[in-house]
């Protein structure tokens, strides 16, 4: 090193070190202790112990625990440390990306110090990794040491350089699921103003937003304000771009700016909301109220329902909020977030809560890896009504399907149901309890999504759907095969109002009306084996070594016993929920339904081949008979996609609707032996016939017919020249020509009086057919190779069986709850077995059915899902032992189209007949 | 198979807008009439909206109508604009810049800051439907009082402002200094609280820099360029599924509706500005290939852009190479969201 270049080093080093040690002069530690809790609802939130500052500058912090957590203001260079305890029951950490790199986490009662440097000016969020759509979040806001922050624009165009103290007020604002969750920050004081608060300000006052979000993203837009983009575009000695929507992208964000409040624009009520739709229409927004100087207004904030709030059990002036997290969780799809407080009242689901009338229900997507709705299935029948209620959100609903939350106000007591229109089982339960009257409030009546008003809910429909509740949403509820107990379902216990102010206990109607501990009907084989192997998504059992739910059981038909179980913990496979195979049934294609995968597995060995993405929420997969493409049902999104033979990359979403229309969320769709794609549109109650050579729109046929709305057609079936769809909701299958035209409309629940109170006429033959038949929810419905028989699912309970040279229901036979899918085997010798999975059993029931004469078909056995010790499998079944049967495949694919490409080692397993099914 | 797009599907122009009112028999006497008495008691009871700084640009009077179209859309028509001095003097008619039919997205307001915009909305569907009996303006970005905000009483906390069939409603809009830029305009108030914005009932609004130049990339430098230079507007809306846009001829100001997933055409060399405005639900990832361009309020150089509904991303490039502009988001890929930037040689 030459001299002249080692004095100018000297002189360098000599420069840093003055000025990092004058920084260090200027520069604050912060000292703070915080813990995080558990608040009365079951969220989470940090809460502000101690904090001390060298320069002596704090806040007022509140009191308690708040969401979003105490504000932390720093300046540029300043050294923080956060002695973090923890008093929840969960493991709790405190990231702050940008800052600190810390990423490790308290145990319940442990406590643990992040320190790091606020290194750089700006707003950072500080959140749990794992719990902060729960609650754990804040903000740590970054000025710089000359106290300046954003510069405001006014209404004559200038911008205004602000500093901190010319502020009247901020506002922390995180977006969070569908919800914003609010502080303000007063002359030091910080206030929780909780969820979608009311801003106050008055006009002319300088006031700073500090907008985050963790989780799914959102855009921010404030009505009738303006605010530059960027804070340093002086520096940058360019003109500021102004914008009044600003992108907060998935994962954590913020974004601060500082508004004059109403300039330009005058007092009023402005709107702030988040700008996605969907978010839109689950509730994010609120308003930022700026009153006029001489008003005689305040201009105080108001703050929103809040999880210290009036709730049950929790006692309070101020509005409160439950929060039902969203799950891929079994039974528990809508968990409420003290899920064991819940379950001590009612011994069975952890779906239900409790709230008196003007507090909240709050909803986030929070333990899923799908897109959903948050959907009204029933309210109160005044819930809706203009005076007494809010017509404009309730019934509560978003037109698409996304990744959030949902937010939402219930004034009018009585019993509501939420549900997802994509997986339509999830079930969220809220009864709004007025507490002057004796007992919980179910209401005088319930209105359906389907158009159904002033239901008593006395009336059989109405209690049956209560008992479908607590079946659904409660694992202890569902019926396990190998147990020699008889079925017990549990209810709870409580009183409760209904039709004409009566107050009775809902176990004892439940049970008065339905029946309890059943004995179940014992298992068997069938005599005549089948040809080749069962899979079937036993979509709920959970194993050891993966979080999420879902195994596929494979059956060997040959002899009724089970061959495998894949659970496939590498990709930690979620709710595989229908299966499909190439020609030559080599590999076999698993849909993950409450996720973005398709996967293939070899179906010798049942070892992962490729995990594909391929969309929001992938419901069903077919083969196009022709090509052997693979085709999938996007059911939370707006298409089907295709892979193309051979190939492991969708190239292609064929639309299931025009350009910016409704997306039609295709779910259970089939495929025609000519190529036309025919999809049930859950979301535009249509069935879509599609060419699959150009993805055109071939025809859309409006479906339902027996209620007025939201059929819900869900399933496909295809015969020889016919479409059958089944509406869920509709409760009917609507039969379609290939073109489009509707043929008839089959009523499954002609013969049921849905009104009355349960009796013994509830059900009889109302349509003078000669026999007693219902068809609950009905799903799958596919058509047997031959053309000559459709065999449906109905969740309520039943399998119907229709001739389709009559199209009429010609025979009931029983099944479990949750009662689902439907495929159809080759029965050795000649002849189709129909197998049929429900959701909330462990066994399979093999329908034999009778060509001939359909009305003859009969049950032909019984097998358990539940794997014996020396089943292969590649993980530990941990509980819910063979429960969840929905998709069910058998192989060899003997459908018409598809028969035909077998290869020649699997036809030599089928009869003439079997091998060209339509004559 | 494909994504195949009808492009009809998107304009009322093959519906016959007029002929569907004249399908209702007595209709039309009675709409026109109905029309006439909201004209005037809007005029009796006063400006809803106090314009606000003093004017120096000029005034727009702007007659809009909401339709409803096949398919499940709605959308606006233009149906009269006519620009004037504040007081109303030299008025000159320019409805003849706009597709006489109703478009997805609606009609493209083109201002300068400081204009004053008074928009009279028409409600012109059969409100039969549930929830379809209110439709309204909101507007992002400029300056209006709370009469003029688009929103039902619900939010506003003062009264529904809504055009209803029977009561036409009126928006005034002051584009202030400081309001420059890109602004989407939707409905707020069809069905609910949160209004039709995606079921077609949007457009944009420009507001030209008083300055009169745009950023430009320039060899990755940032250069000014004067406004006048511009060939081409470009409003592209990026939907859940599709874009959907109109061309503007920037010297005649003639508005081309494009429809879903447009090809816009450029004179190779001549300067073209692209609004790009999201709407829906889903965020986005805006590329142009081979393209860079300013990154609005900063000195950057970019080649694509994040976006969520609602933002605007506004760039002026020199028109060089033909190429595809498109969505990177993974479905948005599938559905073949993308269309072509045609330049052709001088």
């Amino acid at each position: 090193m030459k001299p002249n270049n080692f004095k100018i080093s000297l002189a360098l080093v000599f420069l840093i070190a003055l000025l990092f040690t004058s920084s260090l002069a200027l520069a604050a530690s912060h000292t703070i202790s915080m813990t995080a809790e558990t608040l009365p609802n079951g969220q989470f939130a940090y809460k502000m112990s101690n904090h001390t500052s060298s320069d002596g500058a704090t806040n007022n912090y509140p009191a308690g625990a708040t969401i979003p957590g105490p504000t932390l203001f720093v300046k540029a260079g300043d050294t923080v440390s956060i002695s973090l305890t923890n008093n929840t029951s969960v493991k709790v950490g405190l990231n702050v990306p940008g800052l600190s790199t810390d990423s490790s986490e308290a145990s319940p009662g442990q406590s643990k110090t992040f320190s790091f440097t606020a290194s750089k000016q700006g707003t950072y969020p500080y959140f749990d990794d794992g719990s902060q759509l729960l609650g754990l979040f804040g903000a740590i806001i970054v000025d710089k040491t000359d106290g300046s922050v954003q510069s405001l624009v006014e209404d004559e165009g200038a911008i205004t350089a602000v500093k901190r103290s010319d502020l009247k007020k901020e506002f922390v604002m995180f977006m969070v699921g569908s919800t914003f969750w609010g502080t303000e920050i007063k002359n030091g004081t910080q206030t929780p103003l909780w969820t979608n608060p009311t801003l106050g300000a008055v006009k002319d006052d300088a006031v700073r937003f500090h907008v985050l979000s963790v989780g799914p993203g959102h855009t921010f837009h404030l009505h009738a304000h303006r605010w530059p983009d960027e804070t340093d575009f002086a520096g940058m000695n360019v003109d500021p771009n102004m914008i009044d929507v600003k992108l907060m992208p998935a994962g954590n964000a913020s974004h601060s700016f500082t508004v004059r409040a109403g300039t330009g624009v005058g007092a009023g009520h402005w709107q702030y909301h988040c700008h996605l739709v969907s978010h839109m229409e689950s509730g994010m927004a609120g308003k930022f109220h700026v009153v006029d100087k001489n008003s005689g207004e305040t201009g105080n904030s108001i703050a929103g329902a809040s999880p210290s709030g009036a709730i049950f059990g929790n006692a309070s002036n101020e509005p409160g909020l439950v929060t039902f997290e969203v799950s891929d969780e079994p039974g528990s799809w809508f968990r409420s977030a003290r899920a064991d407080t819940i379950f001590s009242i009612t011994k069975s689901t952890k779906s239900l809560e409790i709230i008196p009338p003007g507090s909240s229900v709050h909803f986030i997507m929070s333990d899923t890896n799908g897109v959903h709705t948050i959907t009204s299935l029933l309210w109160p029948s005044d819930a809706d009504d203009p005076v007494h209620g809010d017509h404009y959100t309730m019934p509560f609903t978003q037109t698409k399907a996304y990744r959030g939350g949902g937010i939402v106000k219930l004034d009018v007591p009585g019993l509501y149901v939420f549900t997802c229109k994509i997986h339509p089982y999830m079930f969220a339960g809220v009864i709004v309890d007025d507490p002057n009257t004796e007992g919980l409030d179910l209401g005088e009546s319930i209105d359906l999504v389907t158009g159904v008003k002033g239901l008593p809910t006395s009336s059989d429909l109405a209690t049956r759907l209560v008992r479908t509740f607590f079946v659904a949403t409660s694992q202890n509820n569902w019926l396990d095969y190998t147990s020699s107990a008889p079925w017990h379902a549990n209810y709870a216990s409580v009183p409760v109002r209904i039709t004409g102010g009566a107050v009775a206990n809902l176990k004892d109607v439940l049970e008065a009306r339905y029946g309890q501990d059943v004995t179940l009907p014992a298992l068997f084989n069938p005599t005549t084996p089948g040809v080749g192997e069962v899979w079937i998504n036993t979509q709920f059992e959970k194993t050891a070594g993966k979080t999420k739910p879902g195994t596929i059981t494979v059956l060997d038909a040959t002899n009724w016993t089970l061959k495998r179980k894949i659970a496939l913990p590498s990709i930690n496979m979620n709710n595989p929920h229908n299966i499909w195979s190439n020609k030559d049934q080599s590999i076999v294609y698993q849909t993950q339904w409450f996720d973005t995968k398709l996967t293939m597995i070899n179906r010798e060995n049942g070892a992962l081949l490729h995990n594909i993405q391929v969309g929001d929420t992938p419901s069903h997969v077919m083969t196009l008979p022709s090509t052997d493409d693979i085709t999938v049902a996007i059911n939370g999104e707006n298409g089907v996609v295709r892979i193309p033979a051979g190939t492991t990359k969708p190239d292609v979403m064929m639309p299931t609707q025009g350009p910016g229309q409704t997306p039609a969320n295709p779910h259970g769709h089939w495929i025609t032996p000519d190529g036309r794609i025919v999809t049930p549109n859950i979301n535009t109650s249509d069935v879509g016939i599609y060419d699959s050579n150009d993805g055109s729109i071939i025809a859309r046929q409006k479906t339902g017919g027996v209620f007025p709305s939201a059929p819900h057609p869900i399933a496909i079936g295809v015969g020889i020249d016919k479409i059958y769809a089944t509406n869920l909701l509709d409760h009917s299958i609507n039969v379609i020509s290939f073109d489009g035209t509707l043929l008839k409309t089959i009523a499954l629940l002609a013969d049921y009086d849905p009104i009355s109170p349960t009796g013994p006429d509830t059900l009889k033959d109302r349509d003078g057919d000669g026999l007693v038949t219902a068809g609950v929810l009905p799903i799958q419905t596919p058509v047997d190779p031959s053309g000559r028989v459709v065999v449906t699912a109905n969740t309520g309970g039943t399998i119907t069986i229709i001739d389709t040279k009559l199209d009429k229901v010609v025979a009931m036979l029983p099944c479990d709850p949750g009662c689902h899918g439907v495929n159809f085997g080759a029965k050795q010798g000649g002849g189709y077995y129909a197998y049929v999975t429900s959701k909330f059993s462990n066994q399979l029931i093999v329908v034999d059915v009778d060509l001939e004469n359909p009305a003859n078909s009969s049950i032909a056995g019984r097998i358990s899902l539940v794997a014996g010790a020396g089943v292969p499998s590649d993980d530990t079944v941990s509980s819910l032992a063979g429960m969840g049967g929905q998709g069910i495949y058998a192989i060899p694919n003997i459908y018409n189209g598809w028969v035909q490409n077998l290869p020649d080692s699997w036809k030599a397993n089928l009869t003439a007949a079997q091998m060209n099914p339509v004559q | 198979m494909k994504p195949k797009l009808d492009m009809s599907c998107f304009m009322g122009k093959l519906l016959g807008s007029q002929s569907r009112i004249a399908q209702l028999p007595g209709k039309p006497q009675y709409m026109q009439a109905m029309l006439v008495i909201a004209l005037f008691f809007s005029v009796l009871t006063g400006a809803q909206a106090q314009s606000t700084g003093a004017a120096t640009g000029k005034l727009h009077q702007i007659e809009l109508v909401a339709e409803k179209l096949d398919g499940g859309y709605f959308a606006y028509r233009m149906k009269q604009h006519v620009v004037s001095a504040t007081n109303g003097a030299n008025e000159q008619n320019v409805t003849s810049r706009y597709p006489d039919y109703a478009t997805i997205p609606g009609p493209t307001i083109v201002i300068d800051e400081g204009d004053e915009v008074d928009l009279t909305l028409i409600h012109q569907f059969d409100p039969d439907a549930p929830g379809e009996d209110q439709v309204s303006v909101h507007v992002h970005g400029v300056h209006y009082d709370i009469l003029s905000d688009g929103t039902l009483k619900y939010i506003n906390m003062v009264k529904d402002e809504s055009a209803v069939p029977a009561m036409v409603y009126e928006y005034k809009w002051h584009a202030a200094a400081g309001t420059a830029g890109t602004w989407a305009y939707h409905d707020h108030n069809m069905i609910n609280h949160n209004g039709a914005e995606d079921k077609g009932l949007f457009g944009a609004l420009i507001v030209n820099k008083k300055s009169g130049s745009v950023d430009i990339n320039l060899q990755g430098q940032r250069k000014a360029a004067p406004l006048s230079s511009i060939q081409k507007d470009y409003v592209l809306y990026m939907l859940d599924d599709t874009f959907a846009g109109t061309e503007i001829d920037s010297i005649t100001g003639q508005q081309t509706y494009l429809g879903p997933n447009p090809a816009f055409t450029a004179q190779q060399g001549t300067n073209v500005r692209f609004h790009v405005i999201a709407l829906g639900t889903n965020l986005h990832t805006f590329k142009l290939a081979g393209y860079g361009w300013i990154d609005p309020g900063t000195n950057a150089v970019i080649g694509e852009k994040a976006m969520g509904p609602l933002e605007k991303h506004v760039f002026t490039v020199q028109a060089g190479i033909s190429t595809v502009y498109r969505d990177t988001a993974f479905s948005s890929n599938l559905l073949g969201m993308k269309g072509n930037f045609n330049v052709h040689p001088q």
